[in-house]
């Protein structure tokens, strides 16, 4: 019998893994004109918005041709990013491609016509390495029109270099962080869009806990950028609204058994408990808060408290998890477009997948993308770049735009777009409860300090 | 109870939970290796498969984690061994000699490792997945640890000493030792040792599954949350000795409590830690403690 297996079954599977993979992997690529060498200076914002895109009913075939617009990512299809990737700006990115291809494409003035999007999507495996590598396949080798970002803050800061290396305009989704604001200055085709600790999160839940009468707080943040960023920040903004930093603990991503810090944490008896980590840490975390009793005033935790999937990791109810503070901009209630957003991604991807912090920034960017390619008529990177440079867009955020970081940098979205910096859980879903004090923030709730205590089990 | 005494047993318990699921884990990736001479490299995507497994059976269907023990680990020796006798029993077969077999069984495991990735991906997505079970706090003498830890901790020591007892004490424990030292020798005496070499990587996947089923009550999963455990179980069985199923026990328990003494030192250590350990070893005792 086990001869037959062997004769049969193994050149079977092997025969069916080749298929699949090959069915996978096989994407049609379309050439795309060459990127330009080098930038024009940035001019500095203006507050007039952008004209809207007039389009042309019959348009004039002329110039090149061109059957689609290419646009490539790499992304973390495996390893451990994915769930990320998955809840983030994958969704944002197959909900707009469905939209503009159910309306025939985008308009594209030097080739006369309306063009569908098609996606080349690599699977990088969350290895900075290799996404560095398929970005450069993308450019250099499939030719894509456009560039879609890497996921996390790590990788989108290796893959802007790149990107600018070879003049490829490059709106960054999930991540950021003060070194790479800082580096903007050589940067000028890039555009960061997502908030991240000093832009304006730690700052303004500071201030709120310090008004609440918050003295002291524990830290535990990942051994990485993340972890370090917001681990520093933390440091600087906590004692500026008069909070102590009792203790700022680093643990690896691998690390598992988390019992003796919570009960560390406990025995301190914070007034904040912030878990500046991933989903493999913070969930746990929260596990072993719940299973020993430990209560503090505030949890804040993030990144993945802001996803709807932290708050059925406890039993199934995200009633379990009232109380936790974590990062987020806009939810439902913050305008009818917001409404609308979050029932189409729910729709798309299911309640778990709802990003309450990243969701609100990664829609308007496809927004802006599509809006350039508009109004400039073409796919060419320079002058996509000055577009969006230099103009302000009519957004699901309202009036957007990025500030320039002087006259050949990159660009930040500017803080005046935050609808919301803080957000909590409460009655199972994320509130907005903390932003910053410019006009355009919409809190939908009041922040519950101290925040209830746990379930009993 | 003195702040000291609850700290010590802290430290104690949480390093014996880690050690046992390490044990678990090492003992059998040492069977795979020790006696099938296969460095599996796919081993940690058992751990996920049992610990996906288990989320499904208890989040969807309703059953109890600790009666998914008795569903996952049968199952999981049922594809160890077939994997042997048909995947791995070719390659052997058709190898030059026994060191061609290893490189190509550890590539074939590297490939495997991705395939499993894939399939799991395919059924339960990217997303992290997490339940809750037996998640409230029990009071020792003053020191509260969640039930879910001592469960664990109570299985996974139970399963290894259970295990450890039918390879010393019953005929086919008996068989599986005798090839693990020579497999040759262990054939002409009447050992069947296709039939060994598959229950060794039954038993090793199994062990694999149990980890899992165990471990999902305190941690989210994901499909890619295999390969650190793999890593964790080379350091092992390298620790105990090649080949010795006592020391990938031992091992697995060492490790687990140097892991929490470390973590209570200096968290931000932990990994470093376990790194030095082997280094150190290779250095001192090449052979492993209780290697030969």
């Amino acid at each position: 019998m086990w001869k037959k297996i062997r004769k049969y079954i193994i050149p079977l599977s092997i025969c069916l893994i080749l298929i699949s993979t090959a069915v996978a992997g096989c994407a049609e690529e379309e050439p795309a004109p060459a990127p330009a060498p080098a930038p024009s200076p940035a001019p500095e914002p203006e507050p007039e918005p952008a004209p809207a895109p007039e389009p042309e009913p019959e348009p004039e075939p002329a110039g090149p041709t061109k059957n689609s617009i290419v646009i490539g990512a790499s992304r973390p299809l495996s390893g451990p990013n994915a769930p990320i990737g998955d809840a983030a700006f994958g969704p944002i990115m197959q909900m707009w491609q469905e939209r503009v291809n159910a309306e025939g494409g985008i308009y594209v003035e030097e080739y006369g016509k309306k063009l569908p999007v098609e996606y080349i999507i690599y699977d990088d495996a969350t290895d900075v390495g290799t996404m560095v590598r398929l970005t450069e396949k993308l450019i250099l080798e499939d030719e894509v029109d456009i560039l879609f970002s890497a996921c996390g803050t790590a990788f989108i800061s290796a893959q802007a270099p790149v990107a600018n290396k070879y003049g490829m305009v490059l709106l960054t989704a999930e991540g950021g962080a003060t070194i790479m604001r800082d580096a903007l200055y050589g940067l000028p085709y890039v555009f960061i869009s997502l908030p991240f600790s000093d832009h304006y999160q730690l700052p303004v839940f500071a201030e709120m806990a310090a008004a609440k009468g918050a003295k002291t707080a524990y830290i535990i943040t990942i051994a990485d950028l993340h972890g370090v960023e917001y681990g520093g920040v933390a440091a600087i903004e906590f004692p500026k609204y008069g909070i102590e930093v009792i203790a700022n603990k680093s643990v690896p991503i691998t690390y598992t058994d988390f019992s003796l810090l919570v009960k560390d944490a406990k025995a301190a008896d914070p007034d904040l408990f912030c878990v500046f980590a991933y989903p493999p840490i913070i969930m746990p975390v929260t596990g072993e808060m719940m299973a020993i009793g430990f209560n503090p005033p505030a949890v804040l935790m993030g990144p993945g408290a802001n996803f709807g999937f932290y708050g059925i990791s406890f039993g199934g109810d995200p009633m379990t998890i009232n109380g936790v503070t974590c990062f987020a901009a806009a939810n439902e209630k913050t305008s009818p477009e917001f409404a609308q957003l979050y029932a189409d991604l729910e729709a798309l991807v299911g309640w778990p997948n709802l990003d309450w912090w990243g969701h609100p920034y990664y829609a308007p960017l496809v927004q802006i993308w599509q809006e350039a390619i508009e109004v400039t008529g073409t796919l060419d990177q320079d002058v996509l770049r000055d577009y969006i440079a230099s103009n302000q867009f009519d957004t699901i955020l309202g009036n957007t735009y990025f500030e320039m970081f002087g006259e050949f940098g990159g660009g930040l979205m500017v803080k005046d777009t935050h609808p919301g910096e803080i957000g909590q859980w409460q009655d199972g879903t994320v509130e907005i409860v903390g932003g910053g004090d410019w006009p355009g923030v919409v809190l939908t709730s009041d922040w519950v300090y101290p925040k209830p205590d746990w379930p009993t089990p | 109870m003195p702040e000291s005494i609850v700290t010590i047993m802290d430290v104690a318990i949480g390093g014996l939970l880690l050690g046992g699921i390490y044990a678990l884990i090492a003992m059998g990736l040492s069977l795979q290796y020790g006696v099938a001479r296969v460095l599996n490299i796919s081993h940690g995507e058992f751990i996920m498969l049992g610990a996906f497994s288990t989320f499904t059976l208890y989040t969807v269907v309703g059953i109890n984690p600790l009666i998914c023990l008795a569903i996952v680990g049968p199952i999981a020796f049922i594809i160890g061994f077939l994997l042997q006798r048909t995947l791995f029993t070719q390659l052997r077969t058709s190898a030059p000699n026994p060191g061609a077999f290893e490189a190509s069984s550890l590539l074939a495991t590297f490939g495997l490792m991705y395939v499993i990735q894939g399939i799991a991906l395919q059924i339960w997505g990217a997303d992290y997945r997490a339940y809750t079970y037996l998640n409230f706090g029990v009071d020792l003498g003053g020191a509260i640890f969640s039930a879910n830890k001592l469960v664990i901790l109570g299985f996974a020591i139970g399963i290894g000493v259970a295990f450890y007892i039918f390879l010393a004490r019953t005929h086919m424990g008996k068989g599986i030792r005798s090839a693990a030292q020579d497999p040759t020798t262990a054939s002409l005496m009447g050992v069947n040792i296709n039939r060994v070499l598959a229950l060794c990587f039954g038993f090793g996947a199994a062990m694999a599954g149990l980890a899992g089923v165990l471990y999902s009550m305190r941690i989210p999963l994901n499909p890619a949350m295999g390969l650190q455990y793999t890593l964790i179980a080379i350091i092992i069985i390298v620790l105990g000795g090649l080949g010795s199923i006592p020391g990938a026990f031992i091992g697995g328990l060492i490790l687990g409590i140097i892991g929490e003494i470390v973590t209570y030192i200096d968290p931000s250590l932990s990994l470093a830690a376990y790194y030095f350990i082997f280094m150190l070893l290779l250095l001192v005792r090449p052979k492993g403690i209780f290697g030969k």
